[in-house]
């Protein structure tokens, strides 16, 4: 056999026994890369769905007609119907719900009557942020609730038209997103860790003196990484997947693209271990950067929606390019100004840029 | 003497961390990097990039016009011609047309006018937002005293018929970033405090120095003591300058009667994080595993606390696991007392903090000392 091929080979050997012996750091890779959907997921809870308490005093049919618009109101609120507007202005008070809505008691008859009637709407008006979503959300319930009631006097209405045929729930966006966070935790991280690994046990001195190039043996240590995270990083993407019940609408390329971040990503993360050359910064570090690369990336909105600046920093992120495909294959959304084939290719480019920077700090490291 | 014994101690651990400038900087890199993008996220939460396409040009158009203008709260908004608007949407420069047509005016005689709304809708976060503040803006046009604060108790006849007595809980105004950055210095805590011990613990563990730490003159409840306090030391010695540093960039005022509730709720999350350091440090083996642990459970104490989420918008459940996690009363704490004109939850969530800080330090002491032994 050819000594090169037999000292790659030896290495992809090597590494694949390190990692049998290393369960627990594979397993706390994967911990963190779900720990990451866990953070989305309690990110976009907080966009939408206010938890309301609603006490109708009133049993006409224009409060029903009322509440029914509150409930459909541009996933605005998440409706606990309360008896006691006592009990709900404690709720409110503890923090346990958001606000409280009171129909008071003739709503149905004073409207019919051509009366104005007060709603109450205690808010617990922690920042304004949140204020403003409920301030902005309950007249926009009044004004379907016009609409739909067919009042006198109402002159305006609105008629929208969407981009897409439905509207994307906003955690499963980010879940999406977050399956490219997911490779580089998960390669980005082991890949840096075998080649930390090797300078910070000294195996490097030793690699430096063999007959063959001590990057031969190195490589297959990171192919054997590769391999292993695509492993894992499967099983991520399958809880995300399940967990959130999202098909996606372009398999093949979601397959494709999560196949092409963990090459790009398993050289990023071994250019990072040769240059701290320790593995305990590494775990430290790659979660340091990944949050930032995720959020600068589109995944919770098209990117260029934040401004140009924000934008055009954004496009030196490999992050970028994948999550605008990433949408593409599985929700079939553009959210780039870019077109595919240019975020494909950009993505090509990125791992052409990782492997040399592999090449260039693990050649310079063993130097 | 004890007490000198106990900060020597302290402070030689203080140093072991100097010897490791990377690791301690790269502690650092979460709660840095989530200011920087607080900052960020705060352009992209709170407006919502639209442009306003105004065909018609009667008073009526000119009026829906001035009204969506000045929702400068909701909108950053580009006034421009159908083409353009088209262009940017497809771009993305924009997330919304809205279009006042021609017919506008004469629409509105009639009672009929419309708004023309072009969302591109992706995901319905930004899209909703979007909607919302369309509705609310023509709910201005038709009753302009349900939703202007200047027109509330104007005699404008009001056509929805419903009208709305708003109330607030409390007396404040704490917008987005301000009340997502406060947490941040408890995350802080938790990198330099948790992390920090845990590390140290597990270092300890793997050079043997455990072993060496029975043998020792000194009684062994100091030499945990010391340990702990030296996560405590490390935990203020990053946290103040970052206090001190913010509140001169601005970020929030430091109101003076506060201060000890702050030194107390700081002093709290920093046992805390080191209490549950030393436990982390000293069951898990292997100095890098500890490194993954310790940035991990951080993260998810930080998340369930409150930190980068709104605790009141999660699930029941979420929640009701969120009381058992110690930097819940802490971020609770912190935005009271920086916040919030009159803390009346301050005291309680002190208390509890205490509690955890006593628990964590406690069987944290008790673990660290059986490990130098086992």
């Amino acid at each position: 056999m050819n000594p090169k091929l037999r000292a790659f080979l030896g290495g992809v050997n090597a590494e694949l026994h390190r990692l049998k012996r290393s369960r627990l750091l594979i397993a706390l890779v994967l911990l963190q890369a779900i720990t990451f959907l866990v953070l989305v997921t309690l990110f976009g809870m907080t966009g939408a769905f206010a938890p309301t308490a609603l006490v109708n005093n009133d049993n006409g049919p224009l409060a029903q007609v009322f509440i029914s618009n509150l409930e459909n109101d541009h996933h605005s609120f998440n409706l606990i119907f309360m008896n006691n507007e006592t009990a709900a202005r404690e709720l409110v008070g503890k923090g346990s719900l958001v606000a409280m809505i009171v129909i008071p008691q003739g709503f149905s008859e004073n409207i019919s009557e051509g009366k104005t009637v007060p709603v109450t709407v205690f808010i617990d008006n922690i920042n304004t942020d949140l204020t403003d979503d409920i301030q902005r959300a309950v007249p926009s319930a009044i004004m379907s609730f016009g609409d739909q009631s067919k009042l006198e006097g109402v002159n305006v209405s609105v008629v929208e038209t969407d981009s897409y045929a439905h509207d994307t729930s906003f955690i499963n966006y980010m879940v999406a997103s977050a399956l490219v966070l997911d490779a580089l935790i998960i390669s980005g991280t082991l890949s840096a860790f075998t080649v930390a690994e090797e300078f910070e046990s000294k195996t490097a001195k030793l690699l430096a003196i063999s007959p063959v190039h001590p990057l031969i043996p190195l490589m297959g240590r990171v192919t054997a990484t590769t391999l292993v995270s695509a492993g894992a990083l499967a099983i991520t993407v399958s809880i995300g997947l399940i967990g959130y019940g999202i098909s996606p609408i372009f398999p093949l390329q979601m397959v494709l693209i999560l196949a092409l971040c963990i090459v790009m990503f398993s050289c990023i993360g071994a250019a990072l271990g040769a240059v701290m050359k320790k593995t305990l910064p590494v775990a430290l570090f790659t979660l340091g950067i990944a949050l930032p690369l995720y959020l600068f990336s589109g995944s919770y909105e098209p990117q260029r929606f934040d401004g140009n600046l924000i934008w055009g920093a954004a496009h030196f992120s490999p992050e970028y390019y994948a999550v605008g495909l990433m949408e593409h294959a599985v929700f079939n959304l553009k959210v780039t100004p870019e077109p595919l084939a240019i975020l494909a290719l950009a993505l090509v480019g990125w791992i052409i840029v990782s492997l040399a920077l592999a090449w260039f700090f693990s050649r310079r490291g063993f130097s | 003497m004890k007490t000198k014994s106990i900060l020597v101690i302290a402070l030689h651990d203080l140093r072991r961390w100097r010897k490791m400038p990377l690791t301690a900087a790269c502690a650092l890199i979460p709660p840095i990097v989530l200011t920087l993008v607080l900052v960020t996220l705060s352009l992209a939460v709170t407006q919502q990039p639209v442009a306003l396409v105004v065909q018609g040009n009667g008073p009526a158009s000119m009026h829906m016009a001035q009204i969506i203008s000045s929702d400068t709260e909701a909108y950053d908004l580009t006034m421009t011609n159908a083409t353009i608007a088209n262009k940017m949407l497809n771009d993305e420069q924009v997330a919304a047309i809205i279009t006042i047509p021609s017919t506008f005016d004469h629409d509105v005689a009639n009672g009929t006018g419309k708004i023309l709304l072009t969302v591109n809708n992706v995901d319905f976060d930004f899209s909703d937002d979007i909607r919302r503040a369309v509705d609310r803006s023509l709910v201005e046009f038709d009753a302009p005293s349900l939703v202007s604060d200047e027109s509330v108790n104007s005699s404008l006849p009001n056509v929805y018929h419903v009208a709305l007595d708003e109330q607030y809980i409390r007396e404040t105004n704490v917008d987005w970033v301000h009340y997502q950055f406060v947490p941040t210095f408890v995350l802080l805590i938790l990198d330099v405090g948790l992390v920090g011990t845990a590390l140290l613990c597990a270092l300890d563990g793997e050079s043997k120095t455990a072993r060496m730490l029975v043998l020792s003159p000194q009684r062994s409840w100091m030499l945990v003591s010391g340990r702990i306090l030296g996560g405590v030391f490390a935990c203020f010695a990053i946290v103040l300058p970052a206090v001190l540093l913010s509140v001169l960039f601005g970020f929030f005022s430091l109101p003076i009667n506060q201060l000890p509730a702050l030194f107390g709720i700081f002093l709290g999350t920093a046992f805390c994080a080191s209490g549950i350091g030393t436990i982390i440090g000293t069951l898990v083996k292997g100095s890098r595993y500890v490194a993954f642990l310790s940035s991990v459970i951080s993260m998810y104490l930080f998340l369930l606390g409150g930190g980068f989420t709104t605790i009141e918008l999660a699930p029941r459940w979420l929640q009701d696991l969120s009381a058992f996690i110690p930097t819940r009363y802490s971020i609770d704490a912190l935005r009271q007392a920086l916040f919030y004109p009159n803390p009346t939850g301050l005291p309680f969530s002190l208390l509890v903090l205490a509690l955890f800080a006593i628990a964590f330090v406690g069987v944290g002491s008790f673990l660290m000392r059986r490990s130098w032994t086992a």
